[in-house]
């Protein structure tokens, strides 16, 4: 019965255009969103590429600066920015702490959108202050982006639908289901062989777009041969749910009309209630605290101790004698007050950051428990682990930044505790940050997905088996 | 080759089949006669599995329908009044598919075979099936049923609605049938036909089979007689 189960489906499916219509439609889809990702993932390149280019540039001229300073001239600049003072480095001259894009970027918008993919600490500035976020027009966050992870999570569902919401049920509206049953055949193996057909279609079409799409745009398909199989398997995992579903509706034989209803509620629920319900939930079981709260907590600390930096300071110097004992100047800044304070200031505010930080970190751990709830989010999940713009990539991007910021900080320290100058000899020492991407497995999403879709449709064919509800008596 | 015993459907309180036996050898055909409602498609459905009887049980080639439902399936065919095939397919890939998924593999002369000898013509063998009439359809389920072998043919309505050129090659075909050993049992409104063709009829009315005789005994319009009598409509006869 397969083979020729299959052969029906691949005629009457050409004949009546099904095929090269879904054929199309996912091509044009799926085009469109590699060329839309692509096309952020370039505007991010080419910022963050912008960045370091004035950076570069910055550095020439400051090297000139230094150059014309150590030959005794005299330089046109305020005091405070003459790079031979290694705080100005520190504040006018930062590294670009960028989150590259990973090969995949392009795949999942992610967090991508609301955060910035570069920033520069400076010596003075606050860790906890650094802008990341990102201006984003709010329609575009309404509507998502038309990316691959879009296509296949939102778009897929609705195809796999129209494409198989009437198995049984045309065949019963047509008037052929009769002498069909009449055969000694069992409607409900037939339904999964028909079903089986149009998965393995809309697979194939699927993978066989997305790899010639991503040949054609040049992307190196084999040296990233492991997250293009991560991406195909949580793709099928997801299109293997819905097929489950499709086949469920069908067996449970309702009419065409009330099969589309049940399954394209099934998208509602599952791709968008749900998702957003737990958001929502999670943000009102574990609500985050304020950043505002916390910036202005901030303030307020550094009010406390700008009244007493002196008094910080000579604890400070205490606490590092080789400051000290090195400095035979004895002169004390601003800066020498400040960076001190500042110090303390950081001390000060490690309960409220990580109360921050933790309070992610539950909000994070409950919707996790959830996220089998809706395949959507596995798969959303899954696929911003492949782009890296998940959520913990970025989560790792600031703890990245924020240890560069006390590497770029600690640099300065000796330099200015001594009382030394910056010299054009220390600009190749000066700290560079680089991004270590966060490689996050996708195993236990796709073993989840592939695992709900057997319960489900175990589940399902053994309710059907107690009940004895069989496939043939709901013709009548 | 056909039997049923006490035969009976209940939907509620509603009897739509009463304590029912049939019994159809081979080569004969039974036509049951009767208005809508009498419980000639309800006996087709019980003999094909498709409902489940309230008490009595139903046989085909001997095999219990209701324990036997995919085994009994083997031996017959099924012609209901309005047979919708394909429209995409053809003539012949209809009659591929649904003797494929009998399990019965043929090569396309067989195929156009089965299809000649059951008077679909030449030219419409590789027609796809939306272009076809009623009748022309009706030949490809004739078709099916001799690709499939059917020791039982089960017909609903199957000359509603056909010309009467149509309707008389449909009764050739089933003598044809009938001559190669096949019981058939064809549910039907049309007297004329049933008398033709059938070598026993059947009159039900409420579920009941009142009236059962050797169709060589009896003339059309004593049939006719008969059925209106049996269906309390005497007073319309002029």
């Amino acid at each position: 019965m397969l083979k020729h189960n299959f052969i029906h489906e691949l005629k009457t499916l050409t004949r009546n255009r099904w095929m090269l219509f879904l054929g199309i439609i996912i091509l044009v889809f799926f085009s469109f969103a590699t060329f839309n990702g692509h096309q952020k993932v370039e505007k991010r390149a080419l910022d963050i590429n912008a960045a370091k280019q004035e950076v570069k540039d910055a550095d020439q001229e400051m090297l000139m600066l230094i150059d014309s300073v150590e030959r005794g001239m005299e330089v046109s600049a305020p005091y405070w920015t003459i790079p031979t003072s290694p705080m100005a480095v520190g504040n006018y001259h930062p590294r670009v702490a960028a989150m590259d894009p990973e090969p995949w970027a392009f795949i999942a918008t992610g967090q991508s959108d609301l955060f910035t993919h570069y920033v520069k600490p400076t010596v003075a500035g606050d860790d906890h202050t650094l802008n990341y976020t990102e201006m984003t027009s709010p329609i575009q966050l309404l509507f998502g982006s038309f990316d691959i992870s879009f296509v296949i999570i939102y778009l897929l569902p609705l195809i796999i639908v129209a494409f198989s919401y009437n198995i049984l049920s045309s065949e019963r509206e047509n008037g052929s289901l009769r002498l069909l049953a009449s055969n000694s055949i069992s409607l409900q193996k037939w339904v999964i062989q028909k079903l089986a057909f149009r998965f393995l279609f809309v697979a194939l079409v699927s993978i066989l777009v997305l790899g010639g799409i991503f040949l054609i745009k040049g992307f190196d398909l084999f040296s990233n041969f492991g997250e293009f199989l991560s991406l195909v398997l949580v793709m099928l995992g997801y299109v293997l749910f819905w097929f489950v579903l499709a086949f469920i509706i069908n067996i449970s034989s309702g009419s065409s009309a009330k099969n589309a209803i049940v399954l394209l509620g099934l998208w509602v629920g599952l791709v968008l209630l749900v998702p957003s319900i737990l958001n929502q939930l999670g943000n009102s079981i574990y609500p985050m605290p304020s950043r505002t709260l916390m910036i202005n907590d901030m303030r307020q600390i550094k009010v406390d101790v700008s009244q007493k930096q002196d008094e910080i300071l000579d604890n400070y110097l205490r606490d590092h004698p080789e400051y000290a004992i090195n400095d035979t100047t004895e002169n004390r800044s601003f800066y020498h007050r400040y960076m001190a304070s500042q110090m303390l200031v950081k001390k000060e505010l490690e309960p409220a950051v990580s109360e921050f930080e933790d309070q992610l970190k539950r909000q994070q751990q409950w919707l996790n428990q959830f996220k089998w709830l809706s395949p959507a989010i596995l798969v959303q999940e899954s696929m911003n682990h492949i782009a890296g713009t998940s959520t913990s990539d970025y989560e790792s991007y600031r703890k990245q930044v924020s240890e560069f910021a006390d590497i770029w900080r600690n640099h300065f320290m000796p330099l200015l505790y001594n009382n030394q100058k910056f010299s054009e000899a220390d600009y190749k020492d000066l700290p560079s940050f680089q991004y270590k991407s966060k490689k996050t497995s996708v195993k236990a999403n796709l073993l989840l997905l592939f695992v709900i879709s057997l319960i489900l449709g175990l589940t399902f064919g053994i309710s059907h088996v107690i009940k004895g509800k069989k496939a043939s008596m709901a013709m009548n | 080759m056909i039997n049923t015993n006490n035969l009976t459907k209940q939907y509620g309180d509603h009897i739509a089949l009463d304590r029912l036996n049939l019994n159809i050898e081979q080569g004969e055909i039974y036509c049951l006669l009767g208005a809508n409602g009498a419980g000639k498609t309800t006996t087709i459905n019980l003999l094909l599995g498709f409902i489940q009887p309230t008490s009595g049980s139903a046989f085909i080639n001997q095999l219990n329908v209701q324990e036997n439902q995919k085994k009994s399936k083997r031996f017959l065919a099924y012609i209901p009044e309005n047979l919708m095939l394909y429209p995409t397919l053809s003539a012949v890939e209809n009659l591929r598919y649904f003797s494929g998924i009998g399990g019965k593999e043929f090569s396309i002369d067989e195929l156009e075979g089965f299809l000649t000898e059951a008077g679909l013509q030449k030219e419409a063998h590789h027609k796809r099936i939306a272009s076809f009439s009623k009748g022309m359809r009706q030949k490809v389920g004739i078709a099916i049923a001799l690709a499939k072998d059917a020791k039982v043919l089960l017909l609903d309505e199957p000359t509603s609605g056909l010309d009467p050129k149509a309707s008389n090659e449909f009764g050739q075909l089933l003598q044809t049938l009938k001559n190669k050993g096949v019981a058939i049992l064809m549910a039907t409104h049309d007297l004329f036909r049933a008398k033709e063709v059938a070598t026993t009829i059947g009159i039900m009315k409420e579920g009941k089979l009142k009236q059962e005789f050797t169709a060589k005994d009896i003339t059309l319009q004593q049939l006719e007689e008969v059925y209106l009598n049996t269906m309390d409509y005497k007073q319309l006869v002029p």
